[in-house]
């Protein structure tokens, strides 16, 4: 696949949340586990601010497309969304104690994520026995 | 949640399971863990997996169970059976199958080209004539009993095993198949290990007494309340000749999540059905011995599968089950956020399981206490002892002690 250097990298409607991709648009359940662990609590809780501002927008906008076919842009904002989930329960939950938490969170590996399930097991699901 | 009002259990209620202390030494010494590899780990039905991974014909699975030094090959044969193997060839008892699953017509030894059949049959022996009275027919894989109950598999490595699944897990059984999780195909997993003795690990799930300081964080203003402040469960309940036992959690009706976990409780409560309908309003812990938590919460099932290593190690699997790939963004955001709160959890208790296990093994003590809301562990130590106990007496000479 050729990458467009002009194309957009996420959906339209969702330019603001561009500066966020480098760092947060990580592929994978457990990578975004490890991202959350290299964290500063000043990047969780800018990164918490922005996408959570447009998260509910963000779901509204990708459910309209096959969750497991997206294109390029619409899969960034998806992992942008994914890696939320993790980034809140640092910021909601754990607050200051996220460092010492971090420790801890660096034992345990995602082996499995519903992502990959249903890439591993679609056809699968699909001729299931009755 | 519904809010049901709070009943504490009492002591009179748990007292029958015992009330003395109980010894240190089976929690971390090596020779009490070689007689729980013999009177437990080669004994009893252990749960393996989900019958959703081995679906279609060729399709396996390799577990390793360390405690029986056991590698399980479970395969669905062509002929649609499931079937479970020692993953060791005939031949000269190499491990056959490298990895952790797949799909293969024909399993095939690295060491010298021996070919088995997904039914374990041995298809093919290169120069096979220079072997001098060896029948193929009796070189088939080392078959191990396997039966399932509501799709999660079990295997037993005893030859001869002494109860059927079904009596071993008794009610247990009808309970878990009551769940209606035979429809939960899709699951998120991790795992981790911890510098603990198995029994330790599995204890600090069993009961809820240290969540008011450890959970304080992930879950401790759902689980406390001014009615509950330690937020202790609401019910025990054993089952099946001291084999199996459960908590009902009890929830804060007043919690107040945050805006993005609000945000993915809101989506898993209205994209599927519950687990059970029986269940929503409650969460049972069931524990089935020796070593598999499974908790039937509102939407979805979860288990624990805590697997030793050797005596001072432990691997602990933990799954998450779903009903359905993800139909949608918002489902696949709610279910990422669900399994890593989970995983949250977890991460608290790591380091002080490790704490409790350098201090057992300390020897600084020679017993430890339980209080009414350890109940789980306490039974839990006297179904493994009694194990243990038999397994000595038949070594003594064949007769109970």
């Amino acid at each position: 696949m050729t990458i467009n250097v002009h194309a957009a990298l996420l959906p339209p409607g969702f330019e603001g949340l561009e500066p966020l991709v480098a760092d947060w648009a990580i592929s994978g359940s457990d990578a975004r586990k490890r991202r959350r662990i290299a964290s500063s609590e000043a990047e969780r809780l800018a990164f918490y601010a922005a996408m959570g501002a447009d998260v509910e927008r963000a779901l509204d906008h990708l459910d309209q497309f096959p969750v497991d076919d997206l294109d390029a842009s619409h899969q960034r904002l998806m992992d942008l969304v994914l890696m939320l989930a993790h980034v809140a329960l640092a910021v909601e939950k754990q607050g200051e104690s996220e460092s010492y938490h971090s420790i801890s969170q660096a034992h345990f590996t995602i082996t499995r994520a519903t992502e990959d399930a249903a890439r591993k097991h679609g056809h699968a699901l699909q001729q299931r026995r009755p | 949640m519904s809010a049901a009002p709070y009943v504490p259990v009492t002591k009179d209620e748990v007292a029958f399971v015992g009330t003395g202390p109980v010894p240190t030494r089976p929690y971390y010494d090596p020779a009490y863990f070689e007689l729980e590899r013999e009177a437990i780990f080669k004994r009893v039905w252990l749960h393996v997996g989900r019958v959703d991974e081995v679906d279609q014909p060729g399709q396996y699975i390799v577990r390793p169970i360390e405690a029986a030094r056991a590698s399980v090959l479970i395969v669905r044969g062509a002929d649609g059976e499931l079937r479970a193997f020692h993953n060791v060839c005939a031949h000269r008892s190499a491990q056959l199958v490298p990895g952790d699953g797949g799909t293969a017509r024909n399993f095939q030894c690295r060491y010298h080209g021996w070919t088995y059949g997904s039914d374990g049959r041995l298809r093919g022996v290169p120069d096979e004539g220079s072997f001098f009275d060896v029948d193929k027919a009796e070189c088939g894989l080392a078959p191990i009993a396997l039966e399932t109950c509501a799709g999660f598999i079990f295997v037993n490595l005893d030859r001869t095993p002494r109860h059927s699944l079904r009596e071993f897990l008794g009610v247990w059984a009808d309970r878990i198949e009551a769940l209606d999780i035979g429809a939960s195909d899709v699951f998120s997993e991790y795992t981790y290990e911890v510098e603990a003795n198995w029994k330790v690990t599995f204890d600090n799930f069993q009961e809820i007494y240290h969540g008011r300081i450890v959970h304080a964080k992930s879950i401790g203003a759902q689980t406390f309340a001014p009615e509950n402040p330690f937020g202790y469960p609401t019910k025990y309940s054993f089952a099946e000749d001291g084999l199996h036992r459960s908590k009902t959690l009890w929830f804060n009706p007043n919690y107040q999540p945050g805006p993005i976990e609000a945000l993915a409780s809101r989506i898993v409560a209205t994209s599927s059905p519950p687990v059970s309908d029986t269940m929503a309003s409650s969460t049972e812990h069931f524990y089935l011995f020796p070593n598999v938590t499974f908790l039937a919460a509102q939407n979805r099932c979860f288990t624990q599968t805590v697997w030793p290593i050797d005596a001072h190690h432990t691997r602990s699997v933990i799954r998450v089950y779903w009903e359905g790939p993800d139909p949608s963004a918002s489902v696949r955001f709610a279910r990422e956020f669900r399994t890593a709160a989970t995983l949250d959890v977890h991460c608290e208790d790591r380091d002080i399981i490790e704490a409790s296990h350098q201090g057992l093994r300390s020897g600084a003590f020679e017993s430890l206490h339980f209080q009414i809301h350890e109940v789980d562990c306490r039974h839990a130590y006297h179904a493994v002892d009694r194990h243990v106990e038999e397994y000595r007496s038949e070594l003594a000479g064949g007769r109970p002690a």
